[in-house]
């Protein structure tokens, strides 16, 4: 395996509030190779946006660590170097809250160029340019728009600008399309996947939409309850889902053709509440809505499992080494 | 003398709206029907009027701005349109029950789930005989409406707030007033895009089970082609306030023939993972300028001189399959 | 390069012509918010040509005229004449002069340091900043602000200049409150935690991204501020702690005719009108931009 570019080690964030500890994200771990596409798929409450944010510093963990090219970078932005705010960067999923309305586009994409001391006069106009050209948006028109005028999809692709504007080598990607339509997602989707080719670019790309993930992701990371749940190479992913938790999300995803129908799970229907991340129910936590539940799965929380190269499994059901695989 | 088995019938509907920059016009003759125990689906993007469309059905569009340029809507040969404010009245306590999709919009914050649920039912249900529910009939029947949604426990839900349940709660809550009267007509806005995808699967199910119980009618809006496909036997797509095709809906999934309906179905990301086309170029027209013709020809890949002269009728396309597209004029008598 | 940099500016200030256009119909709509700014607009053209306009200018200053004295208005005096025989008229005209002067330099002395603490405090919610700021504030807010007003005034000596600090100090701690409370949720956006994230300094952060963000708000307290300030200044000068007599302020002119009611009505009923119709534009015009700034959803 090549060096990683990004590690999680034990991450853990909690966040204590009146009527408890909120346990946001509860010992993950994974790595990513340069040029990975990891898909950390959830939803609400599984702490995959939490993750996020820990890796681009919002919040520093609560204990585990965060290895960026082997350093250490466990802590929130104030304390971060700038270097690695430049090679680290992120894409919010509402366009409409993370580009600022007062500010014109060219003024939103000189901010990372000034900070930075990247460029400034009239060589700034250029970059600023070059980077809405990238972003498939004729600058002429563009520059002088405020984002109140331009559409949802035109919004996140100058929010793409603005992340690229300091050349990074890694990007958050936190459900960049979930408020889009599906037609304009094809757009960014596309434009994503293209500069990351280019530019080399790893992505570390959180949605709660599994299609999507199938076509765009080299990873995926299952998250309920901010433990991780199954970690696989997405072919393997799909083919062979493990996890009970994996197959109800899969069954429950709506599609459009029998081909599709046919490769969803046919044992997992959907049941039961996402129950709060205040009150996480013992031993493995999704044994309150597992359809196939053991007697251990309310007491002891399983271990992880490799059950076959790079496929990773949190479930009773796969016990591990002793009675398997290897 | 209108069909027995029409129930709702848009007919030709145009709606404008009125701002500083000038006239909106954003519905443009929009037709569809939806026969007495039929299940409708209206699929269209942001922004291409399926909501104006909605709140025209409801007659709850703000006049003005808003402005009903033309057409009709039938609601058992009716003109909704042109009722009286009783009879309107009448109309939404009695036959017409809604969906939306943000249900702490529609559910009241400071009354207990009960006590809404209890005046729902107070005031759109009667006996067979035709006389007011009992105090102790309503409770029952309200507690069933609850229990029939699959939620657990509904005498503790009778008594909590909106705010004490989560989101898939709220949603059963508006379905359990939705079905709890003998309405024949549920329109369901979006009810279920603000869920998690394993919420979604257990709304959609429960909701499917309950109108096939009580041979009600659905409108149901959406843009996720997923969800018409699960629940609904015949869909309209909609795009810049036209329906541009309709058809049975999992032979109109599996083919569409209109070249924005194309376009749309190879942006949908599969399962089966053969990666994401290029979407459609450019993006919804301004209304205020709407092409002329064809409003989707300046995006069409088939565009032909016609296209921007005039707007296309439904052609045949298939077995009960139309598409308003000048590519498919030949294969119409 | 150059030429496409010179379409862009075009382009660009087109846009901005088309939101201006776009903010005056929406104030249009509202009729009481036009005639409010017509009011406004007159009272102000007024004060500024009082020398040239009013009747009698001369009797905005020390003037007596025992022979003309507590005349009843007439055509000669529009609204009569006061007990040393002053023409009411003219005195109204030049004292909407100081009404403006006071709303003017008060607001522009207590707004700035207003919005900067708040927005410190705002951003800074949670930190001992925040606490020793909004502690403060606290304390001048408690205090009702024409009481804290009447006692700094009478403190010092009363005169125009003193009066104007004296309201400009009791009034920062409301700009400081409402940006206070802007800032405190603006500072949870996306664009600001972008910034953040971006290695923006503080000062790009609270005056390039989040005070843009505050103007509508305050520029529509301001308006209606305009009215209060006024109230407040005559109501100072009513008790005698603003403008001395024989400068013709509105309030120490209301105070000096309040003597003679109900006989010479005219001399407290004019100037007074005259606090209310001014008061009244602002209110109107404050209304009218709330609904400019108010978020549209269509």
């Amino acid at each position: 395996m090549t060096e990683p570019i990004l590690e999680a080690r034990g991450l853990t964030k909690f966040f204590p509030t009146k009527r408890g500890t909120v346990r946001a994200v509860d010992d993950i771990g994974f790595r990513m190779s340069p040029g990975d596409t990891l898909g950390l798929v959830g939803e609400s409450g599984s702490g995959k946006t939490t993750t996020a944010q820990c890796v681009v510093g919002i919040y520093a963990p609560t204990t585990g660590d965060i290895l960026f090219h082997g350093r250490s970078i466990g802590a929130t932005a104030a304390k971060r170097s700038k270097e690695l705010k430049r090679e680290i960067r992120i894409v919010f999923q509402d366009p409409g809250s993370s580009l600022n309305p007062k500010r014109t586009i060219k003024q939103i994409l000189a901010t990372p160029l000034a900070v930075h001391h990247l460029a400034s006069g009239r060589e700034q106009l250029a970059r600023i340019s070059a980077l809405l050209e990238r972003v498939e948006l004729p600058p002429a028109e563009y520059l002088y728009k405020h984002p109140q005028s331009i559409g949802g999809g035109e919004k996140q692709m100058v929010a793409i600008a603005r992340a690229l504007a300091t050349d990074p080598s890694f990007v958050v990607l936190d459900e960049p399309t979930s408020a889009l339509d599906v037609s304009v997602q094809a757009k960014i989707i596309n434009l994503l996947l293209g500069l990351q080719k280019e530019m080399g670019l790893t992505y570390l790309f959180i949605t709660h939409d599994m299609s999507l993930m199938r076509n765009v992701a080299s990873r995926v990371a299952i998250m309920y309850l901010g433990k991780l749940s199954e970690i696989a190479d997405t072919a393997e992913f799909f083919q062979r889902p493990l996890h009970p938790y994996t197959k109800m999300l899969l069954s429950s995803i709506p599609v459009v053709s029998d081909e599709e129908e046919s490769l969803k799970p046919a044992k997992g229907i959907s049941r039961g509440e996402i129950p709060s991340p205040v009150n996480i129910p013992p031993g493995c936590s999704f044994h309150s809505r597992c359809p196939s539940r053991l007697d251990v799965c309310d007491k002891i929380d399983p271990a992880t499992v490799e059950v076959a190269p790079g496929h990773v499994v949190r479930c009773h059901l796969y016990p591990g080494p002793q009675e398997g695989s290897s | 003398m209108p069909n027995s088995s029409l129930l709702l019938e848009i007919r030709n509907l145009h709606v404008g709206f009125r701002i500083f920059e000038g006239h909106l016009r954003v519905l443009a003759g929009v037709a569809l029907v939806v026969n007495e125990g039929e299940r409708v689906g209206l699929v269209g993007e942001t922004g291409c009027g399926k909501t104006t469309t909605v709140k025209s059905v409801l007659r709850v569009l703000p006049i003005p701005p808003a402005r009903v340029a033309g057409g009709e809507i039938l609601y058992r040969g009716r003109d909704v349109l042109r009722m009286h404010r009783h009879a309107l009245h009448v109309l939404r306590r009695q036959e017409l029950t809604a969906i939306f999709q943000d249900p702490l919009q529609s559910l009241n914050p400071v009354f207990t789930v009960g006590s809404q649920l209890r005046d729902i039912v107070r005031d759109s249900m009667r006996t067979p005989e035709g006389r007011a529910l009992s105090r102790r009939e309503i409770e029952a029947r309200c507690i069933q409406a609850l229990e029939e949604t699959g939620m657990p426990d509904p005498d503790r839900i009778m008594s909590n707030y909106p705010i004490q349940l989560s989101g898939g709660m709220r949603q059963r809550v508006c379905i359990a007033e939705a079905l709890s009267t003998t309405a024949r007509l549920l329109l369901a806005d979006e009810p279920t895009t603000n869920l998690d995808v394993t919420i979604q699967d257990q709304i959609l199910r429960k909701l499917d089970r309950l109108v096939d119980q009580k041979g009600s009618s659905v409108l149901m809006i959406t843009h996720s082609m997923g969800v018409v496909r699960d629940l609904t036997q015949r869909i309209y797509i909609m795009y810049a306030g036209s329906i541009v095709e309709t058809g049975p809906t999992r032979q109109l999934l599996a083919s569409p023939k209109h070249p924005y309906t194309q376009g749309l179905m190879a942006s949908v990301p599969r399962l089966t993972g053969r990666g994401v086309s290029e979407g459609i170029p450019g993006r919804i027209p301004n209304y205020l300028e709407p092409p002329p013709g064809c409003r989707f020809h300046p995006r069409c890949p088939h565009r032909m001189p016609e296209c921007s002269v005039e707007a296309p009728p439904m052609f045949d396309v298939g077995a009960d399959q139309r598409a308003a597209c000048y590519l498919y004029r030949r294969s119409s008598s | 390069m150059q030429d496409t940099t010179k379409a862009n500016l075009l382009a660009a200030w087109r846009q901005r012509k088309r939101n201006l256009a776009h903010g005056w119909y929406k104030f249009s709509r509202n009729p009481l918010s036009v005639i409010g700014l017509a009011v406004l607009v007159l009272i102000v053209l007024v004060a500024i040509f009082a020398p040239y306009i009013a009747p009698y200018p001369g009797h905005a200053k020390a003037y007596t005229n025992f022979r003309e004295a507590s005349q009843a208005p007439s055509a000669k005096h529009f609204f009569g004449t006061d007990r040393i025989g002053r023409d009411i008229f003219s005195r109204i005209l030049f004292g909407y002069r100081f009404s403006l002067l006071i709303g003017v330099v008060v607001l522009s002395l207590g707004v700035a340091p207003g919005v900067v603490l708040g927005l410190i405090a705002g951003y800074r919610r949670g930190t001992w900043v925040e606490v020793v700021i909004m502690r403060v504030t606290d304390v001048f807010l408690a205090v009702p602000s024409l009481v804290l007003a009447l006692a700094i005034t009478a403190m010092l000596t009363p005169n125009l200049i003193n009066q104007m600090m004296a309201i400009a100090l009791v009034w920062w701690p409301w700009y400081s409150r409402l940006v206070f409370s802007l800032a405190s949720s603006l500072r949870n956006e996306y664009f600001v935690k972008e910034a953040e994230l971006t290695g923006a300094s503080q000062r790009h952060i609270l005056f390039r991204e989040i005070l843009p963000n505050c103007f509508a708000p305050i520029m529509t307290k301001m308006t209606l501020d305009m009215g209060l300030v006024i109230l407040v200044e005559s109501t100072l000068s009513f008790v005698g702690l603003g403008v001395q007599p024989p400068k013709p302020a509105l309030g120490t002119m209301v105070a000096e005719g309040a003597k003679r009611l109900p006989a010479e009505w005219w001399s407290t009923i004019f100037p007074a009108l005259a606090i209310v119709i001014v008061i009244l534009a602002f209110n109107l015009i404050g209304d009218g931009l709330r609904d400019v700034f108010a978020v549209e959803d269509v």
